[in-house]
């Protein structure tokens, strides 16, 4: 096993440990907080960087949007010698506790998307290792970020399943998406997000290990729910640092969970 | 809210933590683990006992075997005050390295039964809160216990979808590679009652968790190809109560971990 088809990545080329942003743009922004850093191959939405955070060797790996590129960076990584792998992204809450600006620390997800179903049936849990649980609760603490723990709900689509007419295009509408929505934050949802999912599912069958991490940007009932109008470029809060504080704590999981492997 | 229907407890016959096993029979057992132990009630395969563990206040009720009969002692205990839920029972292993007399500490379950989806989609996770994991990991280190850690095969059935299982022979053509596939994901050990307890304790934003003696491999069997609980299952009184002896260590050391955070 070599070079990668889509990640043109090869073995030796990224650490243990991998962050995993979405957008390609933020790597290079993860990767500026580390001692030293160099980008290792760039083909369509994957960008990888691998360098040093406080001694420890880490990479960071853009999966795209989606579940379905989610796992093929993920099948690829895995075969270049990846083996603790943590999402860093954006959210959205169903929790009227919490605010925009505060991180979701992601123990689970409630599995709405495709692709970790042709892995696993949907009676399989997506359950993040809690190694990871526990040290994105120490960086949290130690950063002093407020923080949630709780079940992520990934889907594999973002403008769908709203409760009102008005978030996918012409009003396109389905009865059954009304309490969708309603229905997650009953059960205790903490927040909705594209990847996590599958991202535990295939870390836990492979006998790896996964955790996610994200800045909570908006409240998916209360952006959409009143007018029905979604429009995330005026509703979403990018208030400036959140990306950095984002990037900033999942290298401190990197970092205490090395710390911890090595006194293990 | 007073007398519950089923359990036949009434606010402030149970502690806040509760450890469950399936079988009425082990909850005496259980409580002869305390300094301080008294009968609560007794109704059908409901036996609760409560008292005091190494100082902390502890209760054990039984849950019947399934998810259904579980269900109904979750809704009432947490009726009456219960916010930590602990099982402890018996599961069949389905890796190699998972061997009898082992305890697996369930961290996530597949959810093969049919109460749990009346809650919540299949899509929603059976996760365990990491706060019990932990506490877990803690009392089977500190006791000595080999363990594993891992997702469990949550099945409304016990003469397993397999050949030879079932009374007469009776199988159907999905059922060949069933246990092969859930062996394949990795998951650790099958039984009967974590999925439930870990979906509902999340969904009401109470804390579960779930310890399993290992006392057979899923799927032996006998010379003669049949599947015989009564001659290959090691249920014997010394495992038993090194079980419950996990189960009440896990309980002291959530209930410290509790106190330091409280006054923190």
């Amino acid at each position: 096993m070599s070079l990668q088809y889509h990640l043109k990545l090869s073995p030796g080329d990224v650490a243990p440990y991998v962050l995993l942003p979405g957008d390609p743009g933020r790597v290079p922004l993860v990767a500026s907080l580390w001692e030293e850093s160099h980008e290792v191959a760039s083909n369509r939405e994957y960008v990888t960087f691998t360098g040093t955070y406080k001694g420890v060797p880490i990479s960071c790996t853009s999966t795209g949007i989606g579940c379905p590129s989610t796992a093929i960076a993920m099948e690829e990584l895995g075969r270049v010698g990846a083996t603790t792998f943590v999402r860093i992204g954006t959210c959205g809450t169903f929790q009227d506790r919490v605010r925009t600006g505060d991180i979701a620390i992601f123990d689970s997800a409630a599995r709405y998307d495709g692709a970790s179903r042709l892995y696993a049936p949907i009676e399989f849990p997506a359950v993040a290792d809690h190694d990871v649980v526990n040290a994105a609760i120490a960086a949290g603490r130690e950063l002093g970020f407020p923080f949630h723990v709780g079940t992520t709900r990934t889907a594999d689509s973002f403008y769908a399943m709203h409760p009102r007419p008005g978030s996918s295009f012409a009003g396109y509408w389905q009865s059954w998406w009304r309490e969708h929505f309603a229905d997650l934050k009953r059960m205790n949802v903490l927040a909705a997000e594209m990847e996590a999912s599958v991202i535990f599912v295939l870390a836990r069958i492979w006998g790896l290990r996964a955790g996610g991490i994200a800045v909570v940007l908006d409240n998916v009932l209360k952006v959409s729910s009143e007018s029905g109008d979604f429009d995330p470029q005026q509703q979403f809060d990018h208030g400036g640092d959140e990306i950095e504080r984002l990037a900033r704590m999942g290298s401190e999981v990197v970092r205490i969970l090395a710390e911890r492997d090595g006194a293990a | 809210m007073s007398l519950q229907y089923h359990v036949r407890l009434s606010p402030g016959d149970v502690a806040p933590a509760v450890l469950l096993p399936g079988d009425p029979g082990r909850v005496e057992v259980v409580a002869s683990l305390w300094e301080e132990a008294r009968h609560v009630a007794s109704n059908r395969e409901y036996v609760t006992f409560t008292g005091t563990y190494r100082g902390v206040p502890i209760s054990c009720t039984s849950t019947g075997i399934g998810s259904p009969s579980t269900a109904i002692a979750l809704e009432e205990l947490a009726r009456v005050g219960a916010t930590t839920f602990v099982r402890i029972g018996t599961c069949g292993s389905l890796q190699e390295r998972v061997r009898v007399g082992d305890v697996a500490i369930l961290d996530s379950a597949i959810r093969a039964d049919g109460t749990s989806q009346l809650y919540a989609p299949l899509e929603f996770p059976a996760v365990a809160h990491h706060e019990v994991v932990d506490a877990a990991i803690g009392a089977a280190t500190e006791l000595g216990v080999r363990h594993h850690v891992g997702t469990t095969f949550s099945t409304d059935l016990f003469y397993v979808p397999e050949a030879g299982s079932a009374f007469g022979g009776y199988e159907q053509s999905g059922w060949r590679e069933r246990y092969a596939d859930v062996a394949r994901t990795n998951a650790l050990a099958a039984e009967m009652e974590a999925g439930a307890l870990m979906v509902l304790s999340r969904i009401w934003g109470l804390r579960g968790g779930a310890i399993a003696l290992v006392a057979d491999v899923a799927g032996e069997k006998d010379a003669s190809g049949a599947f015989d609980p009564q001659a290959t299952f090691d249920v014997s009184e010394e495992p038993i109560e090194r079980l419950a002896l996990v189960g009440c260590e896990t309980v002291r050391i959530l209930a410290d971990r509790d106190g330091v955070r409280s006054s923190a």
